[in-house]
Order: C-alpha cells, then sequence, then structure tokens
C-alpha cells in the first residue's frame, strides 16, 4: 500500500528547522509560532500530522506550498522535490504549486470561489497556469470528476457550489487538487467538518487516489485516532513543536511523551471498555416507542418525557422539510439520555422543541410531570418553565453576552429566579458556581473574549446550574472544543451529574463522546429515532443498519501495521 | 485560546496591524470642541459684532484689526466665522439626534419582531431611500419658506432610515445569536431582552455612525444656504457668506469664501476621523 | 428548467417590488402639497398677483376642485402622457423647461460619474492591495479629504483658483456645441465628483479587502495561478457586487448635487432650475423635478438589484449572497 522510503532516495518533503515568527507590532512583542519542526514525507508516504488548536500543524501544512502570512519571519528549510520553497522565486514556486504538489483545504465551501462554477475551478489552473487548451483541460476535468465518484461530470461543470453538499463539494477541492498529478497532497483537516459517514467516503476516495498514483500525503488533523488508521507514520506537535514521532500504530497504543498520552487518554473512542456510566446492566433496548412500564420496579419515573414529537419546516423554493417526525423518549431521573445524529438529523431540533424555543406540531413534552404546552406568557409561567430545564449551547463564542463579565451573567441568571436574594449572598453563589465548574474567583470579573472556548462552555453550565433545573439539555456542547479541553468540560459534567443527580440529555455526532457520558442513546436520522438502548448495547451490537454504518464509519486504527 | 474552528494559520494570515493614528482622533476633538466652544461664548470671543458694516474696511486684507480679513460690506470675516459655527453646528446636531432616536426605536422594534411590522417599514424605508436627503431638505424649503426650521425637521425625517436599517440589521443577528436564545432559556422577557441586553449591544456601532452622519448633514445644511434656501443672508452662517462672496470672487477677492469653506471642509474632516476612528474601535469590540 | 422559471419569478417580484415602491413614491411627492396648513390656492400662488384669471387657471390645471385622489390620477395620468403641468414663472409647460435643460445636467451627470467610477476604484484597489501598508493609508487620508469637500465647497475653490486666478477654464455658463460644452463642464463635473468619489473608493477598498481574506484566494494561489490572475478573477470578480449597489445609490444624490453645482457655475441645467424654482415659488416645476430624480433612482436600484443573479449566483437561488 505505501512504499516504504528507500534510504539512497531523499524525501519528497523535507523540512527542517523551521521556525516562524511573528514580527512585533509597535508596542507589541514578537511571538514565535513553530520551533524548529522537523518533518519528512517519503515518496508514497501517508504522514499524520496530529495536534490541537494553536499547535502550529496547519502553519506548517501551509509552509509547503509556501503559503505563509508575508510578514512573517520564517527560518529553516523547506524542502520540496529538492527546491526549499522558502527561497524558491516565483517562477519556481509557481512550477512546485503547478506540479508537484498541492494542497486540500478544510471548508471547501470557502475554499470554492462561490461566483464562478465548479467546471471553472477545476481547469482553472490548467488553462491559466499550465496554458493548456480550454477542451482539453475540460477533458482533463471530466476524469478528475469521475475519479472522485462524482459521475454526473457534464452536468456539474455547469453547476455552482451553493448547488452541492459538502461532501461532494469536498470532493470537488480533492479533484482541482490532483488536476496537476501532484507527487505530494496536503491535507488539512479535510473532513473535520464533515458528518462521519461523509468523512468515511472522503477517506475513500483519498485512499483510493493515493493508492493509484503512488502519492505522498502530508494529513493534518486534530483527531489522532483518524491518522492512526489512515496514516502510515505519525508526528504530534503542541505549541508550535514536534513532540513525538513515530510509525502510527505505535503512537496511539504507546505513546511516550506525556502530552501524547494525555492526548490518547482524553480522545473518546467507541471501543467499550468498561468505564461507560451505567455499566451495572440497568436499562434495556427497544427502537422507538419506549413506556416507562417496560422497565424494573425500583427505577425512577421518567423526569423527561416526550410523546410523538413532530416538526416539518416550509422552506422557500424547497418545500415542506420534515425535521422531526414521531419521536418519542423517555429519560429517568439522574441518566443522562444521548442523542445522536449527523447533520439533518433532526437532533438540535428536538432539542430545541423539548427546552420550548420552538413549538411542536405535533406530540407532547413533560418535564417533571409537568406537560409543556406552548411558549410561557405571563412572568411567572417563564420562571417556572425555566426551573424546568435549562440548555447549554454549542457555540462558546456566541452563547455568551459579550458585553456582561461572565460572574454578572451568572448573577443575572440567579437573580432572576431568586429576587430576593442580597447582594452579598449572590455573589457568593455566583462564586460558588463559578468553582463547581472548575473556575476561580477571578474569573468572575472576565469578558467572554478573554476566556477561552472551554471556560465558556463552563460557564455556560455553571449559569445553567444557577438556576437548578430538573433536566439540562447540552446541544453539541463540546463539540466546537479542542479534544483535551472537551475532556475537562466532560469531567466537570460528570462531577456535577454525581453531585446534584441532574437528568441530561446530551446531543451529539460523536459516538465515542456518548459513550463516556450516557447510559442510554437514541439514533436519530431524517428525523426520525431509528434506535434506542443501553450506550454499550448499541455499541456493540447494533441492530439498525444505519446505527452499523455509523460504528462502521468511525475511524479504526489497525493493529500494527508495517511501516 | 483554544479554538478549533479558525486554524491559528488563518487568524495569523489575516490579522492586520492597524494602529489608528492616535494623533489624528485627538486633534479632530480637539479642532471640534474649539469650534464648539467658539459658537458657545461667540459674543465673548468675536471682535466685533458679525452684522457690522465698515465701508471703510471693504475686501480689506488680513491686517491685526482684521485677522482673516473683511467682506465686501467691511463685515469682519473673524467674526462672522465664530458666529456662523452655531448655525453650523447646531443644524446637524439636531438632525443627528432625531434620526438615531427616531432610527433606533424603529429599527429595534423592526429588527425584534420581524413579520409584518418589519415588512412595512422596510416598504417605507425603500421609498425614503429613493430621496435624498438634500432633496426632501429642498422640498421642505418649497412647501414651507426658507430658514433652518424646515430642512432640519424634514432631514431628521430623511436620516432616520439609515439609521433604522442599521439598527435592524444589528439586531437581527443579535436575535439569532445563541446568547439571546440563552436568555430566553433562562427566563426573561422578550422585551427584557431586547431593550437591556440587545440594544445596549448595538447602541455603540449606531452611535458611531450616527456621527458619520453628523458630518454630512453638516455639509448640506451649509450646501443649502449656500443656495439661498436655509439660513438667508445677512445672517452669519458658513454656507450663507460663501453664498453672499460669490460676487466678489471674479474681481479677485477670494478670502471671504475661501475662510468659511475651508472651515467647512475642517469641520467635516474632524467629524469623519472622529466617527471613523469610533467605528474602529468599536467594530474591534465584537465578539470573536 | 426549474432554474428558468424561478427566476422569471423572481424577476416579475423585482419589477412588481420597483412598481409599488414608485406609485408611493409617487404619493408622497403629490401628497406633500396637503401639508402646508391653509388654502391651496394661496400656497400656489404664492408670491404672484392672486388675479381671479391666475385663481382660475390654477384651480383647473390642479383641478383644486375635485377630490384629492382624483387630482392624484389626474397628475398620473397626465404624467403618462407627457403633461407635467405649466410652470408659474415661464408660462410654458414644465415638460418643455425641464427638456430644455435636461441635456446638459445629463452631461454633467455622465462626465462627473466617468470621473468618479475611475478615480474611486483605482484608488479602492490600490489601497486594497496594500492593506496596512503605506499605500493603503495614503490613500485612505486622500480619501477621507476628499470626501470632506462638499460641491460648494469644490465649486468656490475651483473657480477662484483655475477659472479667475489661472483663467484655464471659464467660469459660467456650458457652451455651446459638444466641444466647448464638454470643456465648459470640466470644472463642474469634477466639482461634483469630488464627494462622491469617495463613496465609490471606500467601498471598493472594503469589498476587496474582505474578499483578499477568503479562502478560495489562497486556494487559488495554492493551485499555481499568478498573483495578477488572482487577483483579476477572485477577488476583485467577488468584490463587484457591493460596489455596484453603492454606485446605483449614489444615481440621486449625483442628480440633486447638481443643484449645486450648476448655480454656483451659473448652468442653465435641471439643478439650478429646481433652485430657481424653489426661489421663485413655482411648485409645478418643483414636483416635477422632484419625481424626475426619485423615479432615476428607483429605477437605477431596479436595474442594479436585476443584475444581483449575474453578479453573485447564489442571489438566483434565492440564498443571501456571501
Amino acid at each position: 500500500m505505501n512504499a516504504p522510503a528507500r534510504p539512497d532516495q531523499s524525501p519528497l518533503l523535507d523540512i527542517a528547522a523551521l521556525t516562524l515568527r511573528l514580527p512585533a507590532p509597535k508596542h507589541g512583542k514578537g511571538r514565535e509560532l513553530l520551533h524548529g519542526v522537523d518533518l519528512t514525507v517519503a515518496e508514497g508516504e501517508t504522514v499524520g500530522l496530529v495536534g490541537e488548536s494553536g499547535s502550529g500543524k496547519s502553519l506548517t501544512a501551509r509552509s509547503v506550498l509556501g503559503l505563509l502570512p508575508p510578514r512573517a519571519d520564517v527560518s529553516g528549510t523547506v524542502r520540496l522535490d529538492r527546491t526549499d520553497v522558502l527561497t524558491a522565486g516565483r517562477a519556481q514556486l509557481k512550477r512546485l504549486r503547478l506540479s508537484a504538489a498541492a494542497m486540500i483545504f478544510q471548508d471547501p465551501r470557502a475554499g470554492i470561489n462561490p461566483m464562478r462554477t465548479i467546471g471553472d475551478h477545476l481547469t482553472e489552473s490548467l488553462r491559466l497556469g499550465e496554458g493548456r487548451p480550454r477542451a482539453e483541460a475540460r477533458a482533463r476535468a471530466l476524469e478528475l470528476l469521475e475519479a472522485v465518484r462524482l459521475p454526473d461530470g457534464e452536468h456539474h461543470l455547469r453547476q455552482y457550489p451553493h448547488e452541492f453538499s459538502g461532501g461532494m463539494l469536498q470532493r470537488v477541492m480533492i479533484a482541482g487538487a490532483l488536476a496537476g498529478s501532484p507527487r505530494l497532497l496536503v491535507c488539512d483537516e479535510p473532513t473535520t467538518a464533515l458528518d462521519v459517514t461523509t468523512q468515511a467516503q472522503i477517506l475513500d476516495v483519498l485512499a483510493e487516489q493515493r493508492d493509484r498514483r503512488g502519492m505522498g500525503m502530508l494529513f493534518i488533523t486534530h483527531d489522532l485516532t483518524l491518522a492512526s488508521a489512515f496514516c502510515d507514520r505519525v508526528y504530534v506537535m503542541k505549541e508550535g513543536a514536534v513532540v513525538e514521532q513515530g510509525t502510527a500504530s505505535r503512537v496511539l497504543r504507546r505513546p511516550e511523551h506525556p502530552y501524547t498520552q494525555w492526548l490518547v487518554a482524553a480522545t473518546p473512542t467507541i471501543e467499550v471498555n468498561g468505564d461507560e456510566p451505567g455499566s451495572d446492566g440497568s436499562g434495556e433496548r427497544g427502537s422507538g416507542e419506549r413506556g416507562s412500564g417496560e422497565r424494573g420496579s425500583g427505577a425512577p419515573a421518567p423526569v423527561l418525557e416526550v410523546h410523538d414529537l413532530a416538526k416539518t419546516y416550509q422552506v422557500r423554493g424547497r418545500g415542506p422539510v420534515r425535521a422531526v417526525a414521531g419521536a418519542t423518549i423517555a429519560v429517568p431521573a439522574g441518566e443522562a439520555l444521548g442523542v445522536v445524529g449527523e447533520s439533518g438529523s433532526g437532533k438540535s431540533t428536538l432539542a430545541r422543541m423539548i427546552v420550548g424555543l420552538e413549538q411542536p406540531d405535533s406530540g407532547s413534552v413533560s418535564i417533571a410531570g409537568v406537560a409543556q404546552t406552548g411558549t410561557p406568557r405571563t412572568r411567572a409561567e417563564r420562571l417556572t418553565h425555566a426551573r424546568l430545564i435549562q440548555l447549554v449551547f454549542q457555540d462558546p463564542y456566541l452563547s455568551l453576552d459579550p458585553r456582561i463579565s461572565v460572574g454578572r451573567a451568572v448573577e443575572d441568571a440567579l437573580r432572576l429566579h431568586h429576587p430576593g436574594l442580597g447582594t452579598t449572598e449572590a455573589r457568593s453563589q455566583v462564586l460558588g458556581l463559578l468553582g463547581q465548574v472548575g473556575l476561580v474567583d477571578a474569573h468572575a470579573q472576565a469578558l467572554p473574549r478573554t476566556l477561552s472556548g472551554g471556560q465558556r462552555q463552563r460557564v455556560a453550565i455553571a449559569r445553567a446550574l444557577a438556576i437548578e433545573p430538573a433536566v439540562l439539555v447540552m446541544d453539541e456542547a463540546t463539540s466546537a472544543l479542542d479534544v483535551s479541553v472537551q475532556a475537562q468540560v466532560l469531567d466537570v459534567v460528570s462531577a456535577i451529574r454525581r453531585d446534584r443527580g441532574l437528568t441530561v440529555l446530551f446531543i451529539s455526532h460523536n459516538l465515542g463522546v456518548v459513550r463516556t457520558v450516557c447510559e442510554r442513546t437514541v439514533v436519530m436520522r431524517s428525523g426520525e429515532i431509528v434506535e434506542s438502548g443501553r450506550t454499550v448495547d448499541l455499541l456493540t451490537d447494533p441492530h439498525h443498519p444505519y446505527t452499523r454504518l455509523l460504528l462502521d464509519s468511525v475511524p479504526r486504527a489497525e493493529p500494527d501495521r508495517v511501516a | 485560546m483554544s479554538a478549533p474552528t479558525p486554524t491559528l494559520a488563518l487568524k495569523v494570515m489575516r490579522s492586520t496591524v492597524r494602529r489608528p493614528a492616535r494623533v489624528g482622533f485627538t486633534i479632530a476633538v480637539v479642532v471640534l470642541a474649539v469650534m464648539a466652544l467658539a459658537a458657545v461664548f461667540a459674543p465673548f470671543i468675536a471682535p466685533y459684532d458679525p452684522d457690522q458694516v465698515d465701508f471703510s474696511a471693504v475686501y480689506a486684507s488680513p491686517s491685526p484689526a482684521h485677522w482673516l480679513g473683511a467682506d465686501a460690506l467691511g463685515r469682519d470675516t473673524l467674526s462672522r466665522m465664530i458666529y456662523g459655527a452655531r448655525t453650523a453646528l447646531l443644524g446637524p446636531l439636531l438632525v443627528v439626534i432625531a434620526s438615531t432616536l427616531l432610527g433606533i426605536v424603529l429599527g429595534l422594534v423592526a429588527g425584534w419582531r420581524g413579520g409584518w411590522l418589519d415588512a412595512t417599514l422596510a416598504r417605507i424605508f425603500d421609498v425614503l431611500f429613493a430621496f435624498p436627503s438634500l432633496l426632501i431638505a429642498i422640498m421642505a424649503v418649497a412647501l414651507f419658506g426658507k430658514g433652518l426650521v424646515a430642512p432640519v425637521i424634514a432631514m431628521s425625517i430623511a436620516y432616520s432610515p439609515f439609521v433604522a436599517r442599521l439598527t435592524r440589521q444589528l439586531v437581527a443577528t443579535e436575535r439569532s445569536r445563541p446568547y439571546v436564545s440563552a436568555y430566553r432559556v433562562q427566563g426573561f422577557s422578550g422585551a427584557w431582552i431586547a431593550v437591556r441586553r440587545v440594544l445596549p449591544n448595538v447602541a455603540p456601532t449606531v452611535g458611531a455612525q450616527s456621527t458619520l452622519n453628523f458630518g454630512y448633514v453638516l455639509a448640506e445644511l451649509a450646501a443649502l444656504s449656500f443656495l439661498g434656501l436655509g439660513v438667508q443672508a445677512p445672517l452669519a452662517d458658513w454656507g450663507a457668506m460663501i453664498n453672499e462672496a460669490q460676487a466678489g470672487i471674479a474681481g479677485g477677492y477670494f478670502l471671504p469664501a475661501i475662510v468659511p469653506a475651508v472651515a467647512v471642509v475642517i469641520a467635516v474632516v474632524a467629524v469623519n476621523v472622529i466617527g471613523e476612528e469610533l467605528s474602529d474601535r468599536i467594530g474591534g469590540r465584537t465578539p470573536a | 428548467m426549474a432554474r428558468g422559471r424561478a427566476a422569471a419569478r423572481q424577476v416579475a417580484g423585482k419589477l412588481g417590488s420597483l412598481l409599488l415602491t414608485l406609485f408611493l413614491a409617487s404619493l408622497l411627492v403629490f401628497f406633500s402639497r396637503f401639508l402646508v396648513p391653509g388654502d391651496p390656492v394661496s400656497f400656489l400662488l404664492r408670491g404672484r398677483k392672486p388675479s381671479p384669471e391666475a385663481v382660475a387657471q390654477v384651480t383647473s390645471e390642479f383641478g383644486l376642485d375635485l377630490p384629492p385622489w382624483q387630482q392624484y390620477l389626474n397628475w398620473i395620468v397626465g404624467m403618462l402622457h407627457g403633461d407635467f403641468g405649466r410652470s408659474l414663472q415661464y408660462r410654458q409647460s414644465v415638460a418643455t423647461v425641464i427638456g430644455d435643460r435636461l441635456p446638459v445636467t445629463l452631461g454633467l451627470v455622465v462626465m462627473a460619474g466617468l470621473m468618479i467610477t475611475v478615480v474611486g476604484l483605482i484608488a479602492g484597489t490600490v489601497a486594497a492591495l496594500n492593506h496596512g501598508r503605506i499605500a493603503d493609508r495614503a490613500t485612505l487620508t486622500f480619501l477621507t479629504v476628499l470626501g470632506a469637500i462638499p460641491s460648494f465647497v469644490g465649486s468656490i475653490v475651483l473657480i477662484s483658483v483655475f477659472a479667475v486666478q489661472l483663467g484655464w477654464f471659464p467660469a459660467f455658463g456650458s457652451g455651446t456645441g459638444l466641444p466647448d460644452t464638454v470643456y465648459h463642464l470640466v470644472l463642474p463635473s469634477i466639482a461634483l465628483a469630488i464627494v462622491f468619489v469617495v463613496l465609490i473608493g471606500k467601498v471598493t477598498r472594503m469589498s476587496m479587502v474582505e474578499q483578499l481574506g477568503r479562502e478560495h484566494v489562497e486556494v487559488a494561489t495554492s493551485r499555481g495561478l499568478g498573483r495578477a490572475t488572482v487577483v483579476r478573477r477572485h477577488v476583485f470578480r467577488n468584490a463587484i457586487g457591493p460596489i455596484l449597489t453603492v454606485s446605483g445609490m449614489l444615481v440621486a444624490g449625483l442628480l440633486v448635487a447638481t443643484s449645486i453645482v450648476e448655480s454656483a457655475f451659473g448652468i442653465a441645467g435641471i439643478g439650478s432650475l429646481l433652485v430657481q424654482s424653489v426661489d421663485r415659488l413655482d411648485f409645478p416645476v418643483v414636483q416635477a423635478i422632484v419625481l424626475l430624480v426619485v423615479t432615476a433612482f428607483i429605477v437605477v436600484n431596479a436595474v442594479v438589484d436585476l443584475l444581483g443573479p449575474i453578479v453573485d449566483p447564489r442571489a438566483a437561488a434565492g440564498e443571501a449572497g456571501r
């Protein structure tokens, strides 16, 4: 599958002592973003570059194609096909970009000009860069589309990016990159923004193309498991430096550097290993309907009951879209239920209906025995409703009011529900709540923009807890966070569940995360719940074909591969 | 900061090293302050009465007696400039305050409620946008007679759609943000969220834009006076002064026209510099 | 197939919207007269001798004995037939008076428009491509100062310097014959253009800077295309939308500003006619010119709007641009 690097052949890509420093703005200090990075990729080899945000992996990748910021102060060498990219002249750089290496980026919607056709995107470099005639470029474009499994080439060439789905667009981006038959393909988080099933398709396409062309690949990702599954060798980066490297399976299974060990421990996997909540065997499986009478005696009554919830949207120009249909769930007190699905599954709409941000077309929601009917009108109704259920949102950046200090945000929520609270009492309670989520007193005066994503999410949790709801809904609350930060926030959630016996509804697309948090899980697809049951059972013995597809699509590190 | 979405590389590449000229801003503020003070304290500062005619000083050149010279009727240019600052600054101030207040209220309601109210207001604004503000001012004069009263009222109405549109846009964006939904879920009422939380978040941006409008209004009201439709001669107003001074230009007497012209330009530049600096500073405070 | 039908529906919708706005605007223009307290006859005859013949003429011409909505209808129908009423100061049909003066104003606007477009686009592009560096800041300063020079100031300064002092250009009138007219219109069109150059310059700069930061520009560079090609095909091409929109909005402002420039330079165009008519209380002419300007704005903006889908294909699909 991969040609091992022959000792006498110089590597395809050889990065040595790459250091990048941002020059100091007039009043500040310069920052060093890359510290002496060493990295090689041999002909036909697939190398993974793993790191969290701020690790410098993207910058390193960009250096290969000479896309570093012009103001940056760079030293070291980046040898691509024996030419140093950093010192190459404009003509040399052009030649390298046309035929030696190409790059695919994370967000194909941002990377392809929305105002030009797909055909234009694919043939542009051929026509204007290499000077090939239009007909030849067009024929090549059709070949490429075929290669990335988009057979309706003639039609696609005339279409615009907004007419494609994310997965299809990423394949177009890959096709465009392959136009010049590059020997090295740099992939910058190409599947991070995609659903897991779409990701599997894209990885298939990439694998097929690299095998057929014998391309070398530099694969950037934050997902260590994915890197181990897809790549031969892996580098791990942290804060601008390489901390570990080795064969993919070795790094994953026997990490040496403390950071890598920490990363491996924090990365959620779907392998059942006994540390799941509810591993004591409570609960049973079913698909769809679930009544509270099915459980054995002594089980707590459901705190959250949803029966046959449905919602359909009218989308301009596309007719009715069924977001949720016939959703029925029941969550006993103190338990966490996971809702898993890809984009378009309706899981977020379901969450919003349960919380009351949207009204269902039909069906019922009942929290702590109280049926939820319509939007609360009076102040009393609003407050009562809020005390039943709270929500933590996905976006840590926009879910806090930017103008208000986080302490005040929590205090506002507190005071709304306890109007008679004195100032000192309120302040101390706020500090107490912040402490419970792992923040210190100093954080109380901070504005959201000075805090990290993980810290902001913890504030959001503290704010929700201030109201002491019966149910806490977390809508992809950790999806936008780095792996290690995510682990911290999930720890906080576990601790809170233990201390308060909180009931949690956990929405996520990530089965690995759900495994560590939820005793039971439901799987949604196209608005319907296709399977439900104990998380562990779902993972080890899925019944519904879609569940099986989801599980199969998750990258698994294979046992030790031949280097 | 750990945010997986925008990679560090992209952030680095997109960051622009923008150090707006603090010096320029300070100068602009000083200039505007001087003009405002001159307007307020005119009777105490001006060396002459602005209407005092002196035929021995017709078209006098700058001298210790007349620092900026004198016009066709021997009236001291400097004194007229000082008194002229009053109408030059007061009119725009009134227009900006009135249009901002009206615009914010309408924009908040339209942006927050949406629906038919928003659609109706949008239609009304569409119609108003078709009428350039100077045109509305001229129409007002045609209907109600010359002077500053009619144009000021008319322009207040003419500028509110701009303020309203901006406000509406900002409010609608904020409304779609999770923190607003979060407030709802916590149990706050819609009105409270709109007025106590969303409005303060958008008001600075709208205010900065309104500062820029001040410059446009200043120029337009002066232009109106220049055309003889606003402040009427022999009152001292920069636009009216230029109007009166036109006759002397053919004869080579530029000063009575150039001085007020330069003053208008300086005032507008100062206001624009302040407005842009404010917009930049406030723009930089929006969430990541 | 569906694309064509959807596009046709879009166009029809926009035309309908245009007509509605025109209708509402005409209502505003017509009924503004009713805001004035008192007797309509005395309002229309202000400053003139209210002789019985004059009263009768005004009453019959404006249909003052008819209900308001009928007056409005007569007015609209009359205009569609080319009858805009009679000027009180010239005793000619308004259409004639305006028609005589329209060409000069149009010439002025066209010349100014050319200057605005060329200088504005170049300045904006230079600033955008040198974003953050000296050329950018210098251009911005230049634009800021330029933007603070209203047309009446510009007129006075240009007349003082280039006409009176240096004698390079005439200070008065619009000349006879095409070359002479153009020569006469040079200074006025510069005076007119100055303040608007800023608007085009700034929106060009802002739009291009935004596009420069977009990822598809980086992608195109990574595929081996030269800088000029990338800027042309991906930056400028994408930046056009807002520039076009702003240009459309300028038209009415330009037309109104001609009133200032024409008055300063003694040019017999629509602008100076407007000022004159206000001064001489000739309401029919004022009304007609206001409607003309407003109609021009609405039509031009509708055209720009219709061009939207060509500029941004996403607009054709009914999605928000960008």
